[in-house]
Order: structure tokens, then C-alpha cells, then sequence
């Protein structure tokens, strides 16, 4: 066996993934530090640490999580001689990464170079294109104004997309249809990538309409070793944020599956990636795939893949980091079984997932062999507006996609929470949708094949119904009301009268 | 007063999208589905709080807001708001509805609590349903607030980088 080097590990990350580093952590017997916040001082992240940094008097704007100079100075304050970014915060910042190498604090995660390349948008696009990986047609590199967006959109036809070169999570990406559409969306896309990335800069690529989204996990290590783990299809989005996603994919089959998975392996390689990293593809109808971007980080949908490989991911983020070679090679790599996992986020489904921010006053999810459950909060905890919507992941496994479905639907059903909205009634309609059975969706599924975003039973509305003619009854025509207020208080149901004082 | 209450033989819930359900008075804790009554309980615990136990199934409810006689449930994590009428009240809801004349002003709120990040219009453009009027970022997602309407921006209350809260008015259009 291989000694680790890495003894403690500081985790720059908060919620679901900061306890899903942690449990892995804790499996390998190494020792975590978890930053407590002002924000979120009772997380229940905190309790999945050994050491807990109490960072609760910081008052800056700025959440610790995305602060550089005092994280690695937590680092070594704290002795802990390895840092996991998780996902979203630093996870994808090559400065990042450098300056924990410069400080000799193993970073968990690719190289900065590596990190860099595949970061910005328009380098990616040379490596691919070198690499001679499929790409949708589109500018050589940044673009600088709306005429030569439209002189590159005549040429390759309309409709094209601009997206920002920093960009990602959907942000300063706008499709454009007909060229004098093109000074406006140009504008717009430009200013929220600078707003966003702090950085302006676009550039135009072809419009696949109506793809799926096809994702690679790749694992590299070291010394070279890089092998696929199959793909993830994500196409049920809504504004590029992912709201389910799954493993395998119905739209592959293992011919496909190689000659994707070899593409993606080949992609990186070409910055000698090491880590745990995705490629995204867009998939169109006549099975033709185009590179899109890769993602150097872990990702919130890794489950679904290690549900159908058998592999602990963070695990072998952690071995590759402490320089262990992969201990199995691409033919090793069996995909058994399907798996799936809903995104329950705190969002108003009927607002069009507008976020709920709020407390959970109660939550109870299902349990058994099929069912996984990944998340950052526990009854009495809350949603806070200042952090991602991210109540737990739903994670359920099948024989097959029908009986991952099957065991799906079961679990949403079982699944309890109170105290904000949820996209649990999303889930409940789309897996009992014919589109989502038969697996023919595209990422344009919600915005254009959905008349409703919400599953209820024949007789839900008619029972609220009851319910809000009761609470009148309760409220107005009972003798009591007549009373003074004291005495209406008294009549009320605690749980009513638990609701009001809430309020206040 | 009490005498006029216990007059009230029936009561009306008005579902948003205008369905009736009548329920007949004193309140029965069963509803009827075809020839059948199926019972409705109304539970509390501390395990699950308030729920609804309807045919052997557990429903979590919860009331969002209520004023007056308006009530916003949760009712299994979908929100429904019913007004509840009394047969009289219903009535004179239809006269003042039909008397109403028709709306010539749409407000535009905010859809969540977010910081503006852009605004697209200004005063006196003119705008197409399906439009974007602004972006409004929330919980890192930009979220651009479409046009519901045609016609012409009379009001621009958003200003760009400044925090709104939920329901604080962003724009008025003329129709």
C-alpha cells in the first residue's frame, strides 16, 4: 500500500459536497477541517469535521469559500496539508490551485495549467480542435464586436450562440436567430460575462438546436493513466442549470459510448489532466457530437456514475492527488445498473423555479438499498438566499432505466419536507412523463414540451380546497371568533398559530 | 352577528385558475368521490408536523398566507390560493367583477428577493410580450423578467446593482 502523504485535509467547501468529501475522508481515516461561518453557523457540515475552523467574527462580503489568501493561511494555521475545493467557489480557479501548490498544501484537483486551458473558453476550443475532436463551427477565437459576430454568423448560419470565454452555469450565453437580434443579445451577453467572470470577453459558435447533453467523467492520474467512467446525460435543464441527471445514457450505445468516451480520454490528455474531470458534448438527433467544454472539478451529479461503476470518486480524487496510479485500467471499467438523481432544491416550481430561500422545519427521506441520499441539511436548517438552493440529491439506482424510474418514483413519493417550496412536484410530473419514459428528451424538454411543471393527483386540489374552507370556518364563524383576539388564539391549531408566530 | 353565521349553509372555495369546490355547512370531515365518502383527517405530530391523512397517505400541508378570506396553501409541496365565499359574498364578488373595467396598467414585480443586474427597457420604449425587460440575479442564476404584455414602459423603479426584495415593483407598462 501506498503511504499517504495527505494527513488533514482543509474542506473550501460548505454544504452536501463539503459532507460528501468528509464521509470519504473519514473512510480513509484522514483528518478534515471544516470552516464554520457566520452565515451558516449550525451547518451540518460542521459536525462531519474533526478540526473546525471558526471564522464566524469575519464580516467581509466576500464568503470565506471564494477568498484565496485567507484560506491557504486557514490551511496552515490549521496544519492541514491538503485543500478540496468541492464544486462551484474556487473549484475551477488556476490561481487557486497555484497558490496552494506555492504554499506546499497538496491542492485536490488538476493542475493549474490544466485548470486554465480548459477554463477559458476559447483555448479549449484550439486544444479541441487540435485534438480533432468534433466541435460545432464557430469563431477562431474572441470576438470583438456584433459586426464580426454577424460576418462569422453568415458563414456558418444562424442560429448561432454567444458565449462567454470565462463563462459557465449558463451565464452570458445568448442564442441568436436573425442578425439584427445580434447587437443586442451581443451587448447583453457581453456585460453579464463581464459582470459574472470579470471578463467580457465572447465568442460565437453554431447553435445546436434541441441536443442532449452527454457528459464523460474522466479519471487521471499522475503518471499518465486516463480512463472514462461512461457518460452522464444531463439534458433535463432549465437555464443550463441541471435539474436530474443519469447514468448511462438511453441515447448511447457501446459503439457510441467508445468512440465518445476515446474522444473525451483524448481531450485530457491533451493538457495532461490528471484528477477527477468531465467533458461535456452536445448530442444532436442524427447522433453526431460536438465538444463543448470540459470541467475540471468533481461535479454535483458524480453519484450517478459511481452508482453504475462501483468507484468512490472523491476517493480516487484523494489517491490521484497523493500520487497513487489508478488501479484499474479502461477495460476494468464495467457500468452496471442505471441510476438517477433529482436535484431537490429549495425553488418555487410554480414561480418557474424561482429560489425559496428558508428553514426546514421538518425532513424525512426514504431509505433503502436502491436509495441514496446526499445532503448538507438537516431538520431546523435553512436555505440561505446567499448560497446555491440545494436541499439534498436523490439518488436512486435499477436493474435498468425502467426500474431506476420505477424506484424513482417511489422514493419522490416518500421524500418529506417542510418549510420551503421544493422541485419535488417537478420530478413527481416528469417521471411519470412519456418523453422522460421513452428518453427522447433534449435539453429544451422544460422550456418547450412542458405545459406543466408540477404533478398533483386528481383530488390534491379539491383536499386544499377543504382545508382553506376549514381554516375560514376556524377563522370567522366559530362562536369563539367573536371574542377578543386572546380568545381567537385559542381556537386556532398550534400549528396554525406556529405558522403565525414565524412570521413575526 | 352569530345569528347571520348560522345561516351560512354553504361555503365556496374559488381555486385562482376559477374552480369552485362547494362544501355544505357544518363542515364534514369526509369528501365524496363518486357514491363513496372517503375520510379527511386533519393530523399533527412532531415528526412530520401538520399533514393531511387521506385514503391510508400522508399529505404535508402547510398555509403560506392567509388575510381575509384569502388562503394560500401548500398542500404536497404545490401551493394553491383559494378565496372562500359565502353564498352571499359570491354573489356580490360576480357584480363588482363584472362591473370591473378592464385593466390598463401591468406592474412588474420582482419574482424573488436578488440584486438587478441589468435593466434592458427604459421609460417610453415599447415592448412585446415575451420581451426581456430586465435580468435579476438570484442564488447565482441570472434570471431575465419577460414582458407578460405589449405596450409601452410608463415607470422604471429598478436601478441596475441595487438589491430588491421579493414583490417590490420593478416596472409599469402601459397596455
Amino acid at each position: 500500500m501506498n503511504l499517504m502523504k495527505i494527513k488533514r485535509i482543509l474542506i473550501a467547501n460548505r454544504g452536501e459536497i463539503a459532507v460528501r468529501i468528509m464521509k470519504t475522508a473519514c473512510l480513509m481515516k484522514l483528518e478534515t477541517v471544516a470552516i464554520k461561518t457566520a452565515v451558516e453557523p449550525n451547518a451540518m457540515y460542521l459536525s462531519s469535521a474533526d478540526v473546525i475552523f471558526d471564522n464566524t467574527d469575519d464580516t467581509s462580503e466576500i464568503p470565506i469559500f471564494l477568498n484565496i489568501e485567507k484560506l491557504i493561511e486557514i490551511a496552515v494555521t490549521m496544519n492541514a496539508n491538503a485543500i478540496h475545493p468541492g464544486y462551484g467557489f474556487l473549484a475551477e480557479n488556476a490561481y487557486f490551485a497555484q497558490k496552494c501548490l506555492d504554499n506546499k498544501i497538496i491542492y485536490i484537483g488538476p493542475s493549474p495549467e490544466a485548470i486554465y486551458k480548459m477554463g477559458n473558453k476559447t483555448i479549449a476550443r484550439k486544444i479541441a480542435l487540435t485534438s480533432g475532436i468534433p466541435m460545432a463551427m464557430g469563431s477562431e477565437g474572441n470576438i470583438a464586436n456584433e459586426e464580426e459576430a454577424v460576418a462569422i454568423a453568415e458563414k456558418i448560419g444562424y442560429p448561432v450562440i454567444i458565449k462567454a470565454a470565462s463563462g459557465g452555469g449558463g451565464r452570458g450565453m445568448r442564442i441568436v436567430r436573425k442578425a439584427d437580434e445580434m447587437e443586442k443579445m451581443f451587448i447583453i451577453a457581453s456585460k453579464e460575462a463581464e459582470i459574472a467572470f470579470h471578463d467580457p470577453s465572447v465568442f460565437v459558435e453554431k447553435y445546436i438546436e434541441n441536443p442532449k447533453h452527454i457528459e464523460f467523467q474522466i479519471l487521471g492520474d499522475t503518471k499518465g493513466n486516463i480512463v472514462h467512467l461512461g457518460e452522464r446525460e444531463c439534458s433535463i435543464q432549465r437555464k443550463h442549470q441541471k435539474l436530474l441527471e443519469e447514468a448511462p445514457s438511453s441515447a448511447l450505445d457501446d459503439k457510441l459510448r467508445k468512440k465518445m468516451g476515446d474522444m473525451a480520454v483524448e481531450i485530457a490528455r491533451a493538457v495532461n489532466y490528471h484528477s477527477a474531470g468531465t467533458v461535456e458534448f452536445l448530442l444532436d438527433s442524427e447522433k453526431n457530437f460536438y465538444f463543448m467544454e470540459m470541467n475540471t472539478r468533481i461535479q454535483v451529479e458524480h453519484p450517478v456514475t459511481e452508482l453504475i461503476t462501483g468507484l468512490d470518486l472523491i476517493e480516487q480524487q484523494i489517491r490521484i492527488a497523493n500520487g497513487e496510479e489508478l488501479s484499474f485500467k479502461q477495460k476494468d471499467i464495467k457500468l452496471k445498473g442505471w441510476a438517477i438523481e433529482c436535484r431537490i432544491n429549495a425553488e418555487d416550481v410554480q414561480a418557474g423555479f424561482a429560489p425559496d430561500p428558508g428553514k426546514i422545519e421538518s425532513l424525512h427521506m426514504p431509505a433503502d438499498q436502491n436509495i441514496r441520499i446526499d445532503t448538507g441539511v438537516q431538520a431546523g436548517s435553512s436555505i440561505v438566499a446567499s448560497y446555491d438552493s440545494m436541499i439534498a440529491k436523490l439518488i436512486v439506482k435499477g436493474k435498468d432505466r425502467k426500474d431506476a424510474i420505477k424506484n424513482c418514483k417511489m422514493a419522490l413519493d416518500k421524500v418529506w419536507i417542510k418549510g420551503t417550496k421544493t422541485t419535488l412536484p417537478f420530478f413527481r410530473m416528469l417521471v411519470r412523463h412519456p418523453k422522460f419514459q421513452d428518453g427522447t428528451f433534449t435539453t429544451s424538454f422544460i422550456e418547450k414540451d412542458l405545459e406543466k411543471y408540477y404533478f398533483n393527483s386528481e383530488y390534491e386540489e379539491m383536499l386544499a380546497a377543504w382545508l382553506a374552507t376549514k381554516l375560514f370556518i376556524e377563522e370567522n364563524l366559530n362562536d369563539d371568533s367573536i371574542n377578543v383576539n386572546f380568545e381567537h388564539g385559542k381556537v386556532m391549531s398550534p400549528w396554525l398559530l406556529n405558522k403565525r408566530i414565524n412570521q413575526f | 352577528m352569530v345569528n347571520d353565521k348560522l345561516h351560512i349553509k354553504k361555503l365556496y372555495a374559488l381555486s385562482s385558475e376559477n374552480r369552485k369546490y362547494s362544501f355544505s355547512l357544518p363542515l364534514k370531515h369526509t369528501i365524496r368521490i363518486g357514491k363513496r365518502d372517503y375520510e379527511v383527517k386533519l393530523k399533527s405530530d412532531d415528526k412530520y408536523g401538520t399533514y393531511i391523512l387521506w385514503k391510508n397517505r400522508k399529505y404535508p400541508v402547510e398555509i403560506i398566507r392567509s388575510s381575509q378570506n384569502k388562503y394560500e396553501i401548500l398542500f404536497n409541496d404545490i401551493s394553491y390560493t383559494f378565496t372562500v365565499e359565502t353564498p352571499f359574498s359570491l354573489k356580490r364578488k360576480k357584480v363588482i367583477d363584472s362591473t370591473r373595467g378592464k385593466i390598463e396598467k401591468e406592474t412588474i414585480k420582482a419574482p424573488m428577493p436578488g440584486k438587478i443586474i441589468d435593466v434592458i427597457v427604459r421609460e417610453g420604449s415599447t415592448v412585446l410580450r415575451g420581451e426581456p425587460l430586465l435580468i435579476l440575479e438570484a442564488m447565482k442564476m441570472q434570471n431575465e423578467i419577460i414582458s407578460p404584455v405589449n405596450g409601452t414602459i410608463v415607470k422604471v423603479l429598478a436601478k441596475p446593482n441595487s438589491n430588491v426584495m421579493k414583490d417590490d415593483v420593478l416596472l409599469e407598462i402601459k397596455l
